[in-house]
């Protein structure tokens, strides 16, 4: 090592000019990251491969503006300099940053980092008078230099760089070494690389533009990071997420504080950010920092409703109380992501600005702000939907600065509108590489997969002595789990067992697979197709129990007293099973009912043979059942929650065009298999927590905050009952109470409202978070996790290795390699997190349903309704025909509003409304009327399209009656109470496994569709359904099992 | 702009070493002639300049002295020029009078007091340049002047840093990488013996990772421990050729 020394001018904390020397040190033997090194050098973690036609060497300002291209996973062969790599550091921000970093870590990219600083003979000192850049630059040349000397001139290196006096001083030095432009790299090198070109070309303007910017101010200036986070400290400031207010996206946002707010107890709710001065450039997620406004300046929020889109008027009688208000004073982190847009038409874009280069995009979420894009193609793209990324969002602008990334198509087509859900839930999916599908083992016709003997004998053979089964719904691919239950010798025990497919034998950590699978975090269900987290081949097949062949399992085996139904022992291992039956839940509740019926499995069978094996499964479910009832009312005891969410499912018929929203059946054996699958997560999460206190990964429902339970409060006050939220237990307790004999839609109100008000269940790594946080507040357990569903889950994949290591370590005593620690595995959490909530879109399945109906002729569009919030000029409704909620006004834009005549019919007169906490009343010429909480009435769906966002119902009120034909919500006659509410359980269960529904369509597909992933017939577009953990419903469902079930009703 | 990467993912610090890797260590004793014995010692940029006196008997008031051994007094100062920006006040501040005491206890834990009763041995060590490390460069200068003034002591003291950076120790902290708020532990040892004379540690750690962090710093010295020998043979074997002369 050679000591040097380097001297930087920095700014002290007092703000002066410090000279700072320090010390450098220079080695020779710096390893460079290439397969084709011929000097031995010590290249551990990711090296280039050597089967590329150059190696290319971004300059400094390459790397810091065009990094996007870099991220083309077409470009091989990148050799990103240190020099590069810490200006990135210091001249942007942390989230470029770390893009660079994961970009690094990423081995599908071939690019690594070569540390030429610390490298002798490339590391050349900063010459007096030389500017920054120029010694960067030169920094860079010479380590490109280096780098095709140190392979022996194997390999041509390209260095890319924007400025042009470097090109012409050093082209001509090395040959071997070229120096030449992004842009003529691109052109040369990667002519067929188009989408990277006109990337670069919307940066590179982008960039020009930004140079020509005015100086007149808009916002106010955020402050410096130092200053916020002591205000942060010492509590002047506020730290928190900003929410938009999705109908008023340009006035109302929140701010919900992060961690725990002690100090003000007065702040116990949301800060409102009102107006986009106050907001000051944040946008929708970020993390910013706020101060409190004084009291005199507060606002309350605006309770009116506001119809649609259109620039929105503050309307100032219309608010609430004043609550606490504050304006943004910086932003500590951007939480940006890539946005879909739609390009206005060209007459907008003329009209639009003195500069018709810069337009304003309308983002497809209404809560991010209008995007302005520098463009010259603006005439081509009129229309088109595009992905856009935000770059800059200068004080100097109204909005903010963005560029177009990618095209995605035109508006309104089907393949736009796809990707645009795809983009705007941060799906990203790329088909499997070759390199991924060649991990995988083979199972063809000719070369059928075998177990190995060596696997056979260290695993517990089930095969012969359990009588394993799953319940899926019909045409389920991808089983997970599968269940046994069995009576010991002896009568005296029974045994549980619940088998989960083992998916990380195949899956081996660090391989492609693996981090393909981390990325995509989750399987994910579209209306016509289905993007798999893991490769067909193991999801549908080789990892999936199906039935009547040999598959590796998981398993957890209970041993329960049979009488008491208390665990006497728990075994966690590797399996062999082989499923005898796989049944869907209709066919397992008919056998259940006692209904003759055929199991396939059985039908080749005759006579007496046939009765007793079913005779045998029949057993066997009905334990289960006895054991699953018995679980869930010790559940009960200790106070979880039975919610409720809106679930309808689509019936399709042949072309896959829906014929009706029909609320779901649930059924029992939905809640039992539920029931088993809760269990096992919460047993394999003791294990895992014993085993490795400070880093399981568990899940955890942290109890909701009080104040959202206002609403529920006020709106049960109004019928006369009370609520006690003050645990779980008493919430259960008072929800079961207040039910109204009259009209049981209710009780299934307020459990929505309760839904409402529970907070997000979150993974978590136990070395995170004190033990007291570890309890699942919606199900009522100390301890939870995600296990059973690793083939479209990547939490769950975790566990089991997780699991893996628990039982070696107590076998052996120590663990053959350490397992990820605490600080990696919330990395990995934080990720997974981000990936699984997802924003429901069953409005999508709605609007598809309604959008070919005329709303004035069909019968279908007029529905029963109830009224479940009041606002200033209408209320909110609730459909439970369609399991949709929507605002009904009750004053329309003219002033006017609804006037009911003698037989209910509604129309529009002059007249003034009167809102109060529990009803509003309408008064005109000819009387007054009133609209009580949960009243019902009749309303008219109609769709109301849009060209920039997704489409969106709005319901009119047409009758203050109940409709005629409302049908009894279907209450099967002789059920006791409690079945009743099971059932509401179950449906809240059901509603997070939308999933579920475009399985059970994805299997009518015909074969040449499953193959191309493709619809043939377009109009199901809108039909995207994703597992959504929708993490209130989550909380009750453990369950996302591949309870698939159903809309099969079409194809049955 | 992103905090400063302490560690980066290949493994280099701010300034190109390792984690394990010390720097530069330069060191010469006998540099005043008027003192009993003296070193000056560089440990990369930051510089130290140690000067002992004595043993002599002691000064000021007797009441001072010990009967059955002798007193240590040492004086730590900073150069006004020692920091990047005008040091107010070279000596007698808080920091500095820590920073005595603890090289007092240090030496009184080396050298063979018991040897020179009622007598006094005066230290005094002065930063130069100040760039992290300033205790152990101190300790080490200071080892070098005792040796030259041919004080018996039981064995080398030596002292190094160490910190703490994604769960990987770092030895010999520079300036920049101890200014971060992050651990950083100084410990001064008798490598022969690996007996520790000083430990201090100012932030906080988990339990876990001190055994770690103390195997770093005990390496560090250890490494120190050889340079400060040959620092010390060299010097002999240049005065012995001016004696055989």
């Amino acid at each position: 090592m050679i000591k040097t020394e380097k001297v930087l001018h920095l700014n002290s904390s007092k703000g002066r000019k410090v000279r700072v020397v320090r010390e450098h040190y220079v080695r020779e033997q710096v390893p460079c990251g290439s397969s084709l090194c011929q000097a031995d050098c010590h290249n551990d973690g990711k090296v280039l491969s050597g089967d590329v036609t150059h190696y290319v060497v971004p300059d400094v300002g390459v790397v810091r503006d065009f990094l996007e291209i870099l991220e083309f996973r077409e470009l091989q062969g990148i050799v990103l300099t240190q020099t590069a790599y810490q200006t990135v550091q210091h001249t942007r921000g942390r989230r470029q940053y770390n893009r660079l970093r994961a970009l690094l870590k990423d081995p599908r990219h071939d690019c690594v980092l070569f540390a030429n600083e610390f490298q002798q003979y490339c590391y050349c000192p900063r010459d007096k008078g030389e500017s920054q850049d120029k010694w960067h630059t030169r920094n860079v040349y010479n380590a490109a230099v280096w780098y095709y000397n140190h392979l022996a001139g194997l390999q041509p290196v390209v260095m890319i760089t924007e400025d042009s006096d470097a090109i012409s001083e050093f082209s001509a030095l090395n040959s071997g070494v070229y120096v030449i432009s992004t842009k003529e790299y691109l052109l040369s090198f990667w002519p067929d690389l188009q989408a990277a070109y006109d990337l670069y070309n919307s940066i590179a303007q982008t960039l020009q533009e930004r140079e020509s910017e005015g100086v007149e101010k808009v916002y106010t200036e955020h402050l410096p990071a130092e200053v916020l986070e002591a205000g942060i400290k010492s509590g002047r400031h506020i730290q928190g997420i900003l929410s938009v207010n999705k109908h008023r996206a340009q006035l109302e946002a929140f701010v919900r504080y992060e961690g725990s707010v002690s100090k003000n107890t007065e702040l116990n709710s949301d800060v409102l950010i009102n107006g986009a001065k106050h907001r000051n450039r944040a946008v929708h997620g970020d993390v910013v920092v706020i101060d409190l406004l004084p009291r005199n300046e507060w606002k309350g929020r605006t309770m009116a409703l506001t119809e649609g889109q259109g620039e929105e008027q503050p309307l100032e009688d219309t608010q609430s109380q004043p609550m606490p208000s504050g304006r943004v004073v910086g932003i500590l982190q951007r939480n940006w992501r890539d946005y879909v847009a739609t390009f206005p038409p060209l007459e907008a874009v003329q009209s639009q600005s003195r500069n018709s280069q810069k337009i304003l995009v309308i983002p497809w979420d209404y809560r991010i702000p209008k995007i302005r894009i520098s463009t010259q193609q603006a005439e081509a793209l009129q229309n088109q939907r595009v992905i856009v990324r935000l770059d800059s969002w200068e004080s100097t602008s109204v909005y903010p600065t963005g560029h177009c990334v990618r095209v995605l198509g035109k508006a309104g087509e089907l393949e736009t509108e796809i990707q645009t859900i795809l983009v705007e839930n941060c799906i990203h999916v790329p088909t499997f590489s070759e390199a991924q599908l060649r991990e995988m083992p083979v199972n063809t016709e000719e070369n059928p997969w075998q177990m190995d003997t060596s696997e056979i004998s260290s695993r517990r053979d089930l095969r012969e002595t359990h009588l394993v089964f799953s319940i899926d719904p019909k045409g389920c691919e991808d089983v997970d789990d599968t269940l046994s239950v069995r009576t010991l010798p002896g009568g005296k025990r029974l045994e549980l067992g619940v088998h989960i497919a083992d998916v990380t034998y195949f899956v081996r950590e660090g391989s492609l697979t693996d981090l393909e699978a981390r990325s995509r975090a989750t399987s994910c269900y579209l209306a016509d197709r289905r993007y798999d987290m893991l490769p067909a081949v193991l999801s549908a097949d080789l990892c999936s129990l199906l039935g009547g062949v040999d598959r590796y399992a998981m398993s957890v085996l209970w041993e329960l007293d049979a009488e008491t139904l208390d665990v006497c022992t728990v075994w966690y291992g590797r399996t062999l099973i082989r499923s005898s039956y796989q049944l869907h839940y209709e066919l397992a509740q008919s056998l259940l009912n006692g209904e003759e019926i055929e199991v396939p499995e059985l039908s080749q069978l005759k006579g007496s043979q046939r009765d007793q094996k079913q005779a045998e499964l029949l057993q066997a479910l009905e334990t289960l059942t006895r054991v699953a009832r018995h679980l869930r009312a010790q559940r009960d005891k200790g106070g979880a929650l039975e919610l409720e969410g809106v679930e309808v499912r689509a019936q399709l018929d042949e072309e896959k065009n829906i014929t009706a929203l029909v609320p779901k059946q649930p059924l029992e054996v939905h809640e039992t298999v539920a029931e088993c699958m809760i269990y096992a997560n919460h047993w394999v999460a003791r294990k895992i927590q014993e085993n490795f206190p400070h880093q399981a990964l568990l899940r955890h429902h942290p109890p909701p905050k009080q104040e959202f339970f206002n609403h529920l409060i006020g709106s049960a006050k109004a019928r006369g009952f009370s609520i006690d939220t003050r645990s779980n237990r008493a919430l259960a307790d008072s929800l079961e109470q207040a039910v109204d004999p009259q009209d049981p839609l209710v009780n299934k109100l307020m459990r929505m409202m309760a839904t409402q008000a529970m907070s997000n269940a979150l993974y978590f790594s136990t070395g995170a978070c004190p033990e007291e946080q570890y309890y699942h507040y919606g199900l009522a357990l100390d301890r939870y996790t995600h296990f059973t569903s690793p083939i479209r889950r990547y939490a769950d994949v975790l566990v089991h290795r997780l699991l893996m290591a628990a039982i070696q370590l107590e076998e052996k005593g120590s663990l053959s390699k350490p397992f990820a620690s605490n600080k990696e595995l919330e990395e990995l959490l934080l990720y997974q997190i981000f990936h699984c909530s997802k924003p429901q879109s069953t409005e999508l399945f709605q609007c598809l349903y309604f959008r070919d109906k005329d709303s004035h002729t069909d019968e279908r569009c007029v529905a029963d309704a109830v009224i479940y919030a009041v606002r200033t000029n209408g209320f909110l409704a609730f459909v439970p025909q369609y399991g949709l909620k929507g605002a009904v006004y009750l004053k329309n834009r003219e002033g006017q509003v609804v006037s009911v005549d003698g037989d209910g019919r509604c129309e529009w007169k002059a007249g003034i409304l009167q809102r109060y906490p529990d009803r509003i009343s309408t008064c005109t010429s000819t009387g007054t009327h009133i609209f009580d909480l949960f009243d019902h009435v009749t309303v008219r769906i109609s769709v109301e399209p849009s060209r920039c966002h997704a489409d969106s119902l709005c319901l009119e009120l047409i009758s203050n009656k109940p409709h005629c034909a409302v049908q009894p919500e279907s209450q099967p006659a002789g059920r006791g109470r409690s079945e009743l509410v099971q059932e509401v359980v179950r449906w809240a269960e059901e509603a997070s496994l939308q999933a579920e529904e475009e399985r059970g369509r994805k299997s009518k597909l015909s074969r040449e569709e499953k193959q191309f992933r493709q619809s043939r017939t377009p109009n199901l577009y809108v039909l995207l359904q994703e597992i959504s953990e929708l993490a209130l419903l989550d909380l009750s469902v453990c369950q996302i099992r591949n309870t698939e079930e159903q809309t099969c009703t079409a194809s049955s | 702009m992103a905090g400063l990467e302490l560690l980066s993912d290949q493994g280099y610090r701010l300034d190109g070493r390792k984690a394990s890797e010390l720097r530069k260590v330069q060191a010469r004793t006998s540099v005043f002639a008027q003192a009993d014995g003296s070193a000056y010692l560089e440990q990369g940029n930051t510089k130290a300049l140690a000067v002992v006196y004595g043993p002599h008997e002691t000064r000021g008031s007797r009441s001072k002295s010990l009967h059955d051994r002798a007193v240590i007094n040492c004086q730590y100062s900073m150069a006004t020029f020692s920091t990047a920006e005008r040091k107010r006040r070279p000596h007698g501040d808080r920091k500095s009078s820590e920073m005595s005491l603890h090289l007092k206890q240090t030496f009184e834990a080396a050298v063979l007091t018991e040897l020179y009763p009622r007598s006094q041995i005066d230290i005094y060590v002065k930063i130069l340049q100040a760039d992290g490390g300033n205790y152990s460069a101190c300790v080490n200068a200071a080892t070098l002047a005792l040796v030259d003034a041919g004080i018996p002591m039981r064995d080398y003291v030596c002292a190094c840093t160490a910190g703490f950076v994604e769960d990987t120790p770092l030895a010999d902290l520079c300036h920049a990488e101890e200014s971060g708020g992050g651990t950083s532990l100084a410990l001064a040892l008798l490598p022969r013996s690996g007996n520790i004379a000083l430990l201090q540690m100012d932030a906080r750690l988990h339990q876990d990772h001190l055994d770690a962090l103390i195997e770093a710093a005990m390496t560090a010295c250890k490494g120190l421990s050889k340079v400060l020998d040959g620092v010390v043979r060299q010097h002999l074997e240049e005065v012995s050729v001016l004696i055989r002369d």
